[in-house]
């Protein structure tokens, strides 16, 4: 009986969920490809031989569920891809698709991981021996047996059936996977839509009515005018903002700088400020960025502690120092913007 | 009577104005900046993440890749906050200054590619969207940010290693300017 190893399947480029861990065992042996109308995807390979699962074509037979061990499916994410994580069988899809589709309160990342390619898989334990016998060989040879075109079978049936892809089901993965991408592209985008853009929005918005429908906007302004209105007003801010530890405070989310930056364009709007000033604006607001981030952004590039004590500091300092030569530099390459305006 | 209907007809119109703005940007923005998303993020999918890492390695080496070129392109493939951990590819001495250009790589280039910071874009579209309902073109503005943000981060960057200096100096601490070589 074949020895079955644990092999470890991270996430792709662009993908989701895992790493998962997949351990075969004498019941749950099986490793089930639904894709490409049955063609096998190029990861089977690598999965069989590392982890000893005995691969199962989904598109011709089925196989019942208390064997599986592991799915593979090239699902764009509608359905598929939250069936098998659903019945909690662990599923790699091999198109970098999320949480998707109706089921998509079932894909997590315990449980399934997208974007898989032959780069991803690896022994769970790295110090295993690759096995010498392949065992699924034998199991995929029968199939591999019959070749030729079959008048009496569907063409996706025969694609299953001749085992690998041909030119035109290579043209077809390729195309599906590019679909793929899009949709999932188009899926991100929407939630970015919904998830931060429109409560910004609306949260702005309302700020922005009372400002303007209670009259306190014309006093509002008045107050603003002196910093807004003018160049030297926006270098003082600029200034005032990328004192170090004042921005640190004046940071987080950039809520500040974009209730500015809404304000601003409200009044530029209204007449009230020259369109000409709207590029030293935008250096001017925004002079702290990411003042409140440096230890996490310092962590995210592996930062040692020491690292990050002098980093903090060290940024914050040159916030301060650089932030005059921005907004001069803004000043300088504003001429000609807007000026007939 | 009087009174309070005043009050109640000035009491809904703030939310009146309030709701007439979010749709303006609503219509006004989010149908572009979707558009726009969903193109951004397809193309960096299909490039790759691992791709990038290569160009970050060849850049560590002098201050005008580093500062400039990298997190240029780390922010317009990575977007902000992935984009900072383009870092770790840097000497320890120089992470910091990495870190001060590229996040500010993610806010000055997000006026012509809002994938970069979806976040915090409003900083950029709210005074655009000013230029807008004027009847003005935003994009020599967009082009503009983008182009002087390339210079001034640069300095902004490289302003960081002296600060870094300093800093080093004060606090009694050296940090490496090797790269360490890693498995």
């Amino acid at each position: 009986m074949a020895e079955y190893r644990a092999i470890r399947v991270e996430k792709g480029s662009g993908g989701f969920g895992g790493p998962l861990t997949i351990q075969g065992t004498e019941q749950r042996n099986k490793v089930m490809y639904i894709t490409g109308g049955g063609v096998a995807p190029e990861i089977l390979e690598k999965i069989v031989e590392l982890s000893g699962l005995e691969p199962v074509n989904g598109f011709k037979t089925s196989c019942p569920e208390d064997q599986l061990a592991l799915v593979i499916i090239d699902c764009g994410g509608t359905l598929r891809c939250g069936l098998y994580p659903k019945k909690r069988i662990p599923t790699i899809n091999i198109n970098p698709v999320g949480k998707a589709g109706p089921l998509a309160q079932f894909i997590k990342e315990d449980i399934y991981v997208s974007g898989v390619t032959n780069a991803n898989i690896s022994l769970a334990d790295a110090s295993a021996a690759p096995a010498q016998e392949a065992p699924a060989q034998e199991a995929e040879a029968p199939a591999e047996e019959k070749k030729g075109i079959d008048t009496s079978k569907k063409l996706s049936e025969q694609m299953a059936e001749s085992g690998n892809a041909s030119v035109l089901a290579k043209i077809g993965l390729g195309a599906g996977k590019v679909v793929a991408t899009f949709n999932q592209a188009a899926r991100d985008a929407v939630q970015t839509c919904i998830g931060t853009l429109l409560p910004f929005m609306a949260f702005v918005s309302m700020l922005i009515g009372i400002i303007n429908g209670t009259g306190f906007g014309t006093f509002f302004s008045t107050l603003l005018q002196p910093l807004l209105g003018n160049i030297f007003g926006l270098l003082v801010l600029g200034i005032v903002c990328s004192i170090p530890g004042l921005s640190a405070i004046l940071g987080p989310g950039a809520v500040i700088s974009q209730i500015l930056g809404s304000i601003m364009g409200a009044e530029i709007a209204a007449g009230r400020i020259s369109p000409h000033l709207a590029l030293v604006g935008l250096f001017a607001l925004n002079c702290h960025a990411a003042c409140d981030f440096i230890p996490v952004g310092l962590g995210l590039a592996e930062a040692e502690t020491e690292t990050v004590e002098v980093g903090v500091v060290s940024v914050m300092y040159s916030r301060f120092i650089t932030s005059w030569i921005r907004i001069l530099l803004a000043i300088v390459f504003s001429i000609g913007l807007y000026a007939a305006a | 009577m009087d009174f309070l209907v005043k009050f109640a007809s000035a009491f809904m119109s703030v939310f009146q104005a309030g709701g007439e703005n979010f749709v303006s940007w609503v219509t006004g923005i989010i149908p572009t900046i979707l558009m726009l998303l969903v193109m951004m993020n397809a193309v960096i999918a299909l490039i790759g993440d691992e791709r990038i890492e290569v160009i970050a390695r060849v850049c560590t080496s002098n201050p005008i890749l580093r500062y400039a070129v990298l997190p240029w392109v780390s922010a317009f493939m990575l977007g902000n906050p992935m984009a900072l951990s383009m870092g770790k590819f840097m000497p320890e001495f120089y992470k910091p200054s990495y870190y001060a250009a590229a996040s500010y790589h993610c806010h000055t280039n997000s006026g012509i590619f809002p994938h970069i910071n979806p976040s915090e874009i409003m900083i950029y579209l709210g005074i655009a969207q000013g230029l807008t309902s004027l009847g003005l073109d935003s994009t020599p503005l967009a082009l503009r940010y983008m182009l002087v943000g390339f210079i001034a981060n640069f300095i902004s960057g490289w302003a960081t290693d002296f600060t870094t200096a300093f800093v080093q100096k004060q606090q009694g601490i050296k940090l490496s300017k090797e790269l360490k070589t890693r498995a």
